[in-house]
């Protein structure tokens, strides 16, 4: 289902050396978007570089690169938010300029973001309509809102409730009304910003399933993403840019997901299989029956137990928003516990505080790491400092020891390959993948006896992804306990000496990481699967 | 060059403001049918003989000293994230309090001064302390109860002053305490105008202008050298990254606000040991309010600060001239209030050229690093936090960062 459209019938070819192929079998039809040679300067930096793309109408075109190889800026030029110092944008066969992403919308562009920009307290119909509202009067016109909405939603299968409230929507969904927000300003073409980062096997088939609905309608859609088997899966066409330039064309049906990512590296890969097991004898963090109350509603940890021993990477697998965040916290000691003790190492850490924890020897790759590891209006070298601020070498007695900081933090970028201009860089102009970088650095530099990794390579590019992969198979050989909070299956199965699957909160299934599938532990994180199957 | 550059950057949004400030003072002065460049000739001219012109200038240092005060207290607040705008009342209740205790008791010279500094630190410390724990057990904004906490001080400060405290005869124009004993007066600093070489004016510099510069010496060195203040610091520009951090961010709360306060107990502090030696009834007022706008002015940095307070006093000096002269007074009042809007505004587009830079990987933008007040909390909504990027039609994307911003702008504003 979710490969409707299978491009068997007209294979591009693996061409590696420029845009020659899609100019030999470019028909009579223009092409929905060609850009030639656009090149983007920023001060000090060139983002782009002669960009090629050519993307044929009714096509799912996608372009993949690593973190920081320029797609965003790509698509930032593409929607008007900049222009392009070199270069043309020719929208079906026509030179266009945007100087707004306001044009682009009238141009019938339209962009689906990462993160999603929705007002949580308003309905469905208010965020889609919202800034291009119909009215009447004066008054906003729901009625017409409606049923454009009603018309669109079917049409294009996305299944939506004009009159639902977003904040109780769900991830899939809330990505649908970005959809169907784009849609209703009349978009041709759709630019979709990484859209499965943030949903679950399931989720990404649904999704799937909509953008075969809008190729179907004549609709052309420009898919961002470094998931490479998604993309084969989906996309007809795949364009491939490295350090800011097109390297290349790819068709999906003839090339494998190992060669698009070392076109997209330019070196052999790393994968992230663990399977020496490095598993000792003592544990270092014990959950006893732990429990975190909500307001109201069932506990979103019910009685959680489990234990991480040296050397061991503990897995916990889990569809977003089944208690993963929640126990994290409860880990950290963000959050009070209603039930249950922490044990790290034979301290009971329950009551200790976040401070006494860290000191203690727990590390902390946070989930969202604009929200919990960094400062992101603050130099390298205060981020540096962050969680680490009673601990040398950042700091001498009650001082902050700057200048030791800086050094420190230089050690990091150059040990743990952060690319930046120097420790006195503002961390928010490094890119995803290198502040995670800059943030395992730290954490593993602490030498931790317990590293709590919650989703470590999410929004990160291929290259630091295995690079962080390999610092974590490195830290548990030499004896680190790892729980790892992930809702990349990959990497769970890979990295994982234990896997538990967390549902509504409990600890529902646990699995042997070197005999589940994917689609087995799928089936777990739904609740489709019951225990019996769980090793 | 780097260091050009920063200082440039640094510079460039007050001087902007400044500017900005004085062209549309021009224009309103000029539709009120008033010379604006007579008014600003009335304003730079400190008068003829060096006497004149030393006296103008210690008017504006003794004005400035308890703005910087001011400035400086609510700066602490405003770097973790904190709206202090109950210094007015910490400043008066503390020093109505400092001068009943100083004028009731008999010390030797440095400990009576010692004593009155102590106990208008602690009451302010206390008086602010009030409006954190407010905010650390019933989650008060501290907005609000520090205005409402105003409105209490500066009753308490009448009661206490026409009631308990009073020392001058029934009946007198003037209320005030019972003067303080010449042991707790601070002596002035004309000394070194001999040392300079010049004339030794009539009127007194304050002594407690040293203090002051200690003073922010050490706050500077507290927020920007130490572990408390980069805690502090990092609850202002994260309070979620902060607590992951191990900040406990409740005790942080306290301990700003204590902070925060004490350094308001000094801002009434230079004109009672150094001139009035009493509380009266016309005590300094406002200097808590005009703390924000110099704390603004001066980007939170205790050095921008103090630029800030001398400019405001400044300012104020040429009240007086002005006044002589015909012109109305309120001409200071618009400037002064013209640059504060200016300040917001141009603060917030300073931030965002900086910020802008950063993000295209040029660098320098050491201006908008770690600055509280304007500063923007920070680009939170990961993946999952859904409608946390701002409430925008998401047409734009740039609108997502500011948009938060302006949110905490309307607050400080």
């Amino acid at each position: 289902m979710a490969t409707a459209g299978t491009p068997a019938g007209t294979p591009a070819g693996l061409s590696t050396g420029g845009t020659g192929a899609g100019s030999g079998d470019g028909g009579p039809a223009p092409l929905a978007v060609e850009l030639r040679g656009i090149t983007k300067r920023f001060p000090g930096v060139v983002a782009n570089r002669d960009i090629e793309l050519r993307v044929r109408r009714g096509e799912v075109h996608a372009i993949v690169g690593e973190n920081g190889a320029g797609k965003s800026t790509l698509m930032k030029t593409l929607y008007g938010e900049h222009r392009p110092d070199e270069g043309q944008i020719l929208l079906d066969g026509r030179e266009v300029s945007f100087r707004s992403p306001a044009d682009a919308i009238a141009a019938g562009i339209g962009m689906v973001h990462q993160h999603f920009m929705l007002a949580d307290n308003f309905t469905v119909l208010e965020n889609v309509v919202l800034g291009s509202e119909p009215t009447r009067g004066g008054r906003l016109d729901r009625a017409t809102a409606r049923r454009r909405i009603t018309e669109i939603s079917e049409r294009y299968g996305l299944d939506l409730r004009p009159d639902d409230l977003v904040e109780d929507l769900g991830v899939g969904d809330r990505q649908r009304v970005e959809i169907a927000k784009v849609l209703y300003r009349d978009a041709r073409t759709l630019i979709l910003d990484e859209p499965t980062a943030v949903l679950v096997p399931q989720e990404v088939d649904e999704l799937f399933g909509n953008l075969a609905e809008l190729k179907r309608e004549g609709l052309t859609v420009i898919f961002i993403s470094h998931k490479l088997d998604e993309v084969r899966k989906v996309a007809d066409a795949i364009t491939v840019i490295r350090r800011g330039t097109t390297v290349g064309t790819a068709d999906p049906g003839t090339t494998t997901a190992r060669q698009l990512a070392e076109m997209m590296v330019g070196t052999e890969l790393p994968s992230p299989e663990i399977r020496t097991s490095t598993v000792r004898e003592t544990p270092v963090l014990q959950l006893r029956e732990v429990t975190v109350a909500a307001p109201t509603g069932r506990p979103p940890v019910d009685a959680v137990s489990l234990t991480v021993r040296e050397g061991e990477v503990v897995g916990i697998a889990g569809v977003e928003g089944n208690g993963q965040a929640e126990l994290v916290d409860a880990v950290m000691g963000l959050r009070p516990l209603a039930a249950g003790t922490v044990l790290l190492g034979d301290d009971d850490i329950t009551a200790w505080s976040t401070r006494a924890r860290r000191e203690a020897g727990l590390g902390f790759i946070p989930e969202d790491r604009h929200r919990q590891g960094m400062l992101l209006d603050a130099p390298l070298w205060e981020n540096r400092i962050l969680g680490h601020q009673t601990r040398p070498p950042a700091v001498r007695g009650p001082f902050i020891d700057r200048r030791a900081a800086r050094a420190d933090t230089e050690r990091i970028m150059h040990d743990y390959d952060v690319r930046a201009p120097g420790p006195d860089t503002l961390a928010v102009a490094l890119s995803g993948g290198n502040q995670q970088k800059l943030i395992v650095g730290r954490e593993m530099s602490a030498r931790p006896r317990l590293l709590l990794a919650a989703h470590p390579t999410r929004g990160v590019d291929v290259g630091a992804q295995g690079a962080i992969w390999r610092l974590l198979e490195e830290a548990r050989a030499e004896g680190m306990g790892i729980l790892l909070i992930s809702a990349d299956l990959d990497e769970l199965i890979g990295l994982s000496d234990t896997l538990h699957v967390m549902l509504r909160g409990r600890l529902v299934a646990t699995l042997d990481p070197s005999a589940v599938t994917p689609e087995e532990l799928g089936g777990h994180m739904t609740g489709a699967q019951t225990a019996a199957g769980a090793a | 060059m780097s260091v050009l550059r920063r200082v440039g950057l640094a510079l460039f949004a007050p001087v902007l403001a400044v500017v900005v400030a004085v062209v549309i003072s021009s224009a309103v002065m000029a539709a009120l049918q008033v010379d604006p460049l007579r008014v600003f000739a009335v304003m730079v001219d400190f008068g003829d003989t060096p006497s004149q012109q030393v006296t103008a200038i210690v008017v504006v240092l003794n004005r400035a000293v308890p703005l910087f005060l001011a400035g400086l207290a609510v700066a602490i607040a405003f770097r973790m994230g904190l709206f202090n705008i109950g210094v007015e009342g910490q400043y008066r209740l503390a020093t109505v309090l400092a001068a009943g205790v100083g004028a009731a008791v008999a010390l030797p010279g440095p400990l009576h001064v010692l004593l009155i500094v102590v106990v208008a630190m602690a009451v302010a410390a206390i008086w602010a302390g009030i409006v954190a724990v407010l905010k650390v057990t019933r989650g008060v904004s501290e907005v609000i109860s520090s205005i409402m906490l105003n409105v209490i001080a500066l009753g308490i400060a009448s009661y206490l002053l026409t009631g308990p405290l009073r020392g001058s005869p029934e009946g007198a124009s003037i209320i005030s305490t019972a003067e303080i004993p010449e042991s707790g007066w601070m002596p002035s600093l004309n000394g070194v105008f001999g040392v300079l070489g010049l004339a030794n004016p009539p009127r007194q510099l304050y002594g407690f202008l040293l203090v002051a510069v200690v003073v922010g010496v050490v706050i500077a060195v507290l927020l920007n050298r130490t572990r408390f203040g980069f805690d502090l610091r990092a609850a202002g520009l994260s309070p979620s990254a902060a607590s992951a951090s191990g900040v406990d961010s409740r005790a942080m709360v306290v301990k700003t606000m204590l902070l925060s306060g004490a350094v308001a107990g000094l801002i009434g502090m230079p004109d009672l040991l150094g001139s009035t030696h009493a509380y009266t009834t016309d005590f300094t007022s406002g200097l808590g309010f005009l703390g924000i706008a110099v704390a603004l002015l001066g980007r939170n940095k205790p050095v921008g600060i103090a630029l800030g307070a001398l400019l405001f006093a400044f300012l104020d000096r040429s009240l007086v001239p002005l006044q002589i002269q015909d012109f109305p007074a309120s001409v200071v009042t618009i400037i002064q209030g013209t640059i504060v809007l200016a300040v917001v505004v141009a603060n917030e587009v300073a931030r965002r050229v900086a910020r802008r830079s950063a993000e295209r990987g040029s660098g320098p933008a050491a201006a908008v690093a770690g600055d509280g007040s304007t500063g923007p909390g920070q680009s939170t909504g990961g993946p999952g936090a859904g409608g946390g990027e701002g409430t925008g039609a998401g047409v734009s994307r740039t609108t997502g960062a500011g948009q938060r911003t302006d949110e905490r702008q309307e607050t400080g504003a």
